[in-house]
């Protein structure tokens, strides 16, 4: 089949799947679009509404404080979107804040996205060398992946999914990172295996990328601690491994 | 109004558009409106529900027009990356859609041949997010670039987005023959 014949035939299929538009649509938009305030309008009473609201919310939750990041949990779950910390440049040192979540050597729970929208794709990952901690950065497009794990483990050895096939990574210790609801292959053009040649996070390398799940397994060398935490615009993945 | 006075007028016609005037808006978007209301109805797979996308869509067009920053070159893609927003919310929104869409399933319409009708079988198993870079290349024909504006994502992640759903209704097919 060349390419003018596949193209001919699927403008057919679309042709008899979309029909054409009724008449009236013209006319539907014109009269919806009469009776819809511009951008132009008192836009800003509801800014300064919705701003005094965030406000207030924020008042609400410091005070409440439900998240009690005070007292460390070995098992946090990985915090939502935060507005104060630095995103990862490689190689740049972000001035971290006491906002960060604390370091911690266990498994977290599978967390939720903030907003979890039908599919996500992973569009870049990154990795930077900071002070205390080496980051690895995953940015997704459409939104935060709808759930987030990560498993620490003795040794670098994980298990290819759907293979079955093992594969060992630079370092002593391992942490596998399991994403639901994104992919590494629509809009991702990078390595699937990263050697840093850092101090802490030495290896990140793609484990499975099916069914809308990744996972990464990441060889580190020295003990398995982190801290996780999402941020946003872009949507990221955010995952500090303690060097010291 | 024809579409020679109409490229003439555009650069007026953002500008009274811009200064709140939902009828030149209208007149700018009205070129857009086949093409989009395709584009839903590939998505959606309802033509009514496409009609609905299309309107709500040409709404929050005139509500964020101040993002397109006057740019006419950009007001096709932009426009389309609205409506097909408006498509994913519509399914969201609408949960049994999904129901719906399964139950779409026309007679073998004699004025296509075989290979069309295959492909319109095919074309009704992908996803709509499958569906949208096809419409979008292959039917409205719009450049890769401008594809990958609409995706928001880069003109090789829209290439390679273009090649898999077209593989996916036909597996034999080489990336030369659908480039």
């Amino acid at each position: 089949m060349t390419n003018e014949n596949f193209r001919r035939e699927l403008n057919n299929a679309i042709d008899q799947m979309s029909g054409s538009p009724s008449p009236a649509l013209r006319d539907r938009v014109r009269s919806s679009l009469a009776g819809a305030p511009a951008a132009t309008g008192h836009y800003w009473i509801a800014a300064v509404a919705a701003a005094v609201i965030a406000v207030l919310l924020v008042g609400v939750l410091v005070v409440a404080n439900p998240l009690n990041r005070r007292s460390p949990s070995p098992a946090g779950p990985i915090a939502g979107s935060s507005p104060t910390p630095t995103p990862s440049a490689p190689g740049v040192s972000p001035t971290p804040t006491s906002s960060l979540p604390a370091m911690v050597c266990a498994s977290t729970p599978p967390t939720t996205g903030a907003s979890a929208p039908a599919e996500t794709y992973i569009d870049r990952l990154a990795t930077g060398t900071h002070t205390g901690y080496d980051r690895l950065t995953i940015e997704f497009t459409n939104g935060q992946p709808s759930s987030v794990e990560v498993k620490p483990q003795a040794g670098t050895t994980f298990t290819r999914s759907p293979s079955g096939q093992t594969v060992t990574l630079l370092g002593s210790n391992g942490i596998l990172v399991i994403i639901h609801g994104t992919d590494l292959h629509t809009a991702y053009t990078g390595s699937f295996d990263i050697k840093t040649g850092y101090t802490g996070l030495v290896e990140v390398q793609r484990v499975e990328d099916f069914e809308g799940v990744v996972q990464l397994g990441l060889g580190i060398s020295g003990p398995a601690c982190y801290r996780s935490f999402f941020l946003s615009n872009p949507d990221r993945l955010v995952i500090d491994i303690q060097t010291s | 109004m024809s579409s020679a006075t109409l490229m003439e007028q555009r650069p007026q016609l953002m500008l009274s558009a811009a200064a709140g005037d939902a009828n030149s808006f209208a007149s700018l978007i009205d070129p857009l409106l086949d093409p989009a209301y395709r584009l839903a109805a590939v998505m959606l797979a309802d033509r009514g529900a496409a009609e609905d996308a299309v309107q709500e869509a040409s709404i929050k067009a005139w509500r964020k027009l101040r993002q397109l920053r006057g740019d006419l070159g950009s007001l096709r893609s932009w426009f389309l990356s609205i409506v097909a927003n408006e498509c994913r919310m519509t399914r969201r929104q609408r949960w049994w859609g999904v129901l719906k869409m399964a139950e779409v399933e026309t007679d073998r319409d004699t004025e296509f041949g075989a290979g069309s009708y295959d492909l319109h079988q095919a074309l009704l198993k992908l996803s709509p997010e499958e569906r949208l870079p096809l419409v979008l290349h292959f039917y409205l024909d719009l450049p890769l670039e401008e594809v990958a504006r609409i995706l928001h994502v880069s003109p090789s992640a829209a290439k390679s987005r273009i090649y898999r759903a077209a593989r996916r209704m036909r597996s034999d097919l080489t990336q030369e023959e659908v480039f």
